[in-house]
């Protein structure tokens, strides 16, 4: 008779995925041009904007690069004083391309290594938005071989088959109070892999405005066996039992991007892309416990996003034969509806702006570099499942620089 | 070369400037109102008048910890930005922290709580547990125990009979003062008048059972609760000052009535032995009936070790059932919530017609009780896992306390157009549990 039952003390772990998740950095040139190019054969970057226009580069090309990722995002509760800021941790966002083929012919083969999702948020283990996250560490590495052919001297297409690896960490305060009155904690922690695909076509009026078409599939990713651990009193320790895994799916978003390219003068270029991010994909988020979770095998966490959506202009100039200068500018407008933005993913329409710089001091060598920043519009939100009740404001600062050899 | 290694340095440190002021700068700004203003309101000196919310009792006692993260102390912390001045609070010392004693949550196995007294670093200065006097400027004036109607007590004598009340008065006061004249004099600016639960709640906790010579255990009649509270606004407001009353919580929506349910008992009682039919108790009317599930049995029942005892099984059988004082039964529960709705409808028009801010706990407490999100945390009125309720099932944890100041907070902000800033409650913590199996 004595016995009381534990009741619900915590929702389901949360995890979100925004437009703040979808990260557009895959190659300096296109970078500096706030993310356009779809539609221009710049650079062995193609194999990931657009696989059509890949057999149009004209030498072979070995690329590397690196934009180290400051995402400084704020929180003010409502009502309060005191406003809270991640910690300044730097993500890698990288990439890799190749691009081979015989001269002569039609077809092309790349490969591509980058990082179009991922994010590192840590807002501290004592902030005011602790039950709902401390910190997210997110990374999907995507893996593209890729085949480009040219099917006439106007028309490209290309195709690659996408593996994707991804990895998880996500913690939070679990409101279960320690004799010395401090918080739970939980940390699920996992790897897993998906797979999809990233089809282009490229075509070359003659009047040398370029068009291209490009869709990345979405890519479900499966991460089996991943540790669930809780922090919790001994007490109640037998609803968080040790050694606990999960099993949970993340859909990431197919993309599908309009381009246009105008050449304004020989050494000027403009591009112009348009993408529709499929967020709808992301309709809740379900983990499946091997022991049950305060009662329950199973956690499911309404997200309802809706589809994302982006538009980008940039500017790639020729000032020189060994200098190129860029610029670009970009709005994109949140997947994420009101109601469900979280500390995971302060989402909201954003500005994009970028420049570039490159330089080719001879055939074989480039460098490029670049600067990318995006101001994610100040949101005033009440999470419905959480009640996490305030503003959020985000700035994200991003330097690039990559080593191109060519042949 | 002195001059290469300069210029190298001179680079560096301007690498280093630039890449500090570069992160200072872009770092995002969130601009709010919050704190800047104190609007036509008044917080140089707030003071709290109250009963044992007030004081910051929880846990079944008046001790340190609870005494800091009193409602009314929060709330004066928030002040502070829009011009609030100090608030005293007649703390227990550091060696005499653990006050009046209160209970601790020592065990917890397959759900069953094993709930501990703690006996050390007590107040208590004599056999007669009269606590450590209190000296010196108070404005957290929050007494335990302490009703409207006896806030007027003519006879003078329960500042005497309250060892929480008696703790604050010099010996020459003890025995000729009442809470009334307390309160009086103290030069504020801004107060919090929360008063008016014990005047029903003393009644509910005995099983509406009024023990003769007792006056905590009588249920004040409504109107003469309507006249004393009028006379209490009026005394606050004497000079002008502004402040904000706070409503009644329904007494049912607390875990002390709400823990120990019929159903339960009966389900317990059927796992021992599968023939049992009913729960029988004695009704305030002294008729013994089954119980129901709309009769409300007393939280303390679950660790008197009764039910089920005797040749006759108490509780379990017409000739032996649970006493009247255990239960309050669904007739009561009528009463009770009939003179708290009429207590209430008093205090709103009252402070209506004073112009003052309302802080309704009862609707708010009415939703703890279902349950809200707040801030990532879930809250309802569940026993030690609801997170808002102490351990004796009445009075709120530190996270509770938070919860309800911000509801003040807001409500003064609402009236008077001041920009006191919330509290961010997840800085309380709830029940704490042991960290042994």
């Amino acid at each position: 008779m004595k016995k009381i039952l534990l009741s619900v003390l915590l929702s389901a772990p949360l995890w979100v995925l925004g437009q703040g998740f979808q990260v557009n950095l895959q190659g300096q040139k296109q970078i500096g041009m706030a993310g356009a190019g779809s539609a221009l054969a710049l650079d062995e970057a193609s194999v990931f904007y657009n696989p059509g226009a890949v057999t149009f580069l004209e030498k072979n090309s070995v690329s590397a690069g690196v934009n180290p990722l400051l995402f400084k995002s704020a929180f003010k509760q409502s009502g309060s004083n005191v406003t809270e800021n991640v910690k300044n941790k730097i993500a890698p966002p990288f990439e890799f391309y190749a691009v081979w083929g015989p001269k002569s012919n039609r077809w092309k083969l790349g490969l591509g290594v980058y990082t179009p999702f991922g994010g590192l948020v840590d807002w501290g283990n004592d902030w005011s938005g602790k039950y709902s996250l401390t910190s997210l560490n997110l990374k999907a590495i995507y893996f593209q071989p890729t085949l480009s052919i040219k099917i006439t001297d106007h028309i490209g297409i290309g195709a690659g088959f996408v593996y994707n690896h991804g990895e998880v960490n996500l913690q939070r305060a679990v409101p279960v109070n320690f004799p010395d009155g401090r918080s739970g904690h939980t940390t699920l922690d996992g790897t897993g892999k998906g797979y999809g695909w990233n089809a282009g076509l490229y075509i070359k009026t003659l009047s040398n405005i370029s068009f291209a078409l490009v869709h990345k599939s979405k890519v479900v990713t499966k991460l089996d066996g991943g540790t669930a651990e809780f922090d919790v009193p001994n007490s109640v320790r037998s609803s968080f039992p040790a050694g606990n895994t999960f099993n949970a799916e993340l859909p990431l978003p197919a993309t599908t991007s309009l381009g246009v390219g105008i050449p304004l003068s020989q050494s000027t270029v403009l591009a112009f892309d348009a993408s529709w991010v499929q967020w709808h994909v992301y309709q809740d988020l379900t983990f499946n416990y091997a022991q049950k979770v305060n009662g329950s095998f199973v956690t499911k966490s309404d997200r309802n996003y809706r589809d994302g959506s982006s538009f980008k202009l940039g500017i790639n100039h020729k000032a020189s034969d060994k200098l190129a200068l860029r610029a670009g500018v970009g709005y994109a407008f949140s997947p994420v509806q009101d109601g469900y933005v979280t500390p995971e993913a302060p989402d909201a329409d954003r500005y994009i702006l970028s420049a570039g710089i490159g330089y080719t001091p001879t055939s074989h060598f480039e460098v490029n570099a670049s600067f990318f920043f995006e101001d994610v519009k100040s949101r005033k939100q009440k999470n419905i499942e959480t009640g996490l009740d305030g503003t959020f404001k985000t700035l994200v600062y991003a330097p690039g620089i990559s080593l191109t050899y060519k042949w | 070369m002195v001059g290469e290694i300069t210029m190298k340095k001179y680079i560096l440190n301007s690498f280093v400037a630039a890449a500090i002021l570069f992160t200072a700068a872009c770092k995002p700004e969130i601009e709010t109102p919050a704190g800047t203003t104190a609007g036509q309101a008044n917080f140089s000196k707030y003071i709290a008048v109250g009963n044992s919310l007030t004081s910051g009792f929880a846990d079944g006692g008046l001790y340190l910890e609870g005494q800091q993260v009193a409602y009314p102390n929060l709330i004066a912390a928030k002040m502070a930005t829009v011009g609030g001045g100090a608030f005293t609070s007649p703390f227990f010392s550091d060696a005499q922290s653990n006050g009046s004693g209160y209970v601790a949550l020592t065990a917890l196995v397959n759900g069953t709580p094993t709930i501990t007294p703690v006996v050390d670093k007590l107040a208590y200065r004599d056999a007669a547990k009269h606590l450590t006097k209190y000296s010196g400027e108070i404005q957290n004036l929050g007494i335990p125990g302490m009703r409207v109607d006896l806030s007027f007590d003519p006879t003078l004598t329960f500042s005497a009979a309250n060892p929480y009340f008696e703790r604050l008065l010099t010996d020459a006061q003890v025995g000729k003062t009442n809470y009334f004249q307390f309160i009086q004099g103290r030069n504020h600016t801004f107060f919090s008048l929360w008063l008016g639960n014990n005047d029903v709640l003393g009644y509910a906790l005995n099983g509406a059972v009024t023990i003769a010579g007792d006056p905590t255990t009588v249920l004040t009649d409504k109107v003469t609760f309507s006249s004393l509270y009028s006379n209490l606004l009026n005394a606050l407001t004497a000079g002008g000052q502004k402040g904000i009353v706070a409503t009644i919580p329904d007494v049912t929506a607390i875990p002390y009535f709400n823990t120990v349910t019929v159903p339960a008992l009966l389900a317990a009682a059927k796992a021992i032995n599968p023939a049992a039919q009913a729960v029988f108790i004695q009704t305030g009317t002294g008729a013994v009936r089954a119980a129901t599930a709309e009769d409300l049995i007393r939280l303390p029942f679950q660790s008197a070790g009764l039910f089920g005892q005797g040749a006759i099984p108490y509780g379990l059988h017409p000739l032996n059932p649970i006493t009247s004082d255990w239960v309050l039964d669904k007739d009561e529960v009528i009463k009770v919530k009939d003179y708290v709705d009429s207590y209430n409808s008093s205090i709103k028009s009252l402070a209506t017609s004073k112009g003052l801010a309302i802080a309704d706990t009862y609707t708010y407490f009415n939703q703890v009780k279902t349950g809200i999100a707040l801030q990532g945390v879930n809250i309802n009125s569940a026993f030690i896992t609801g997170g808002a309720f102490s351990l004796d099932g009445i009075h709120l944890t530190p996270r509770g306390n938070a919860v309800i100041a911000n509801v003040f907070i807001d409500a003064i902000n609402t009236k008077y157009g001041s920009t006191i800033p919330t509290i961010d409650i997840t800085k309380y913590r709830g029940v704490k549990f042991p960290d042994t199996k």
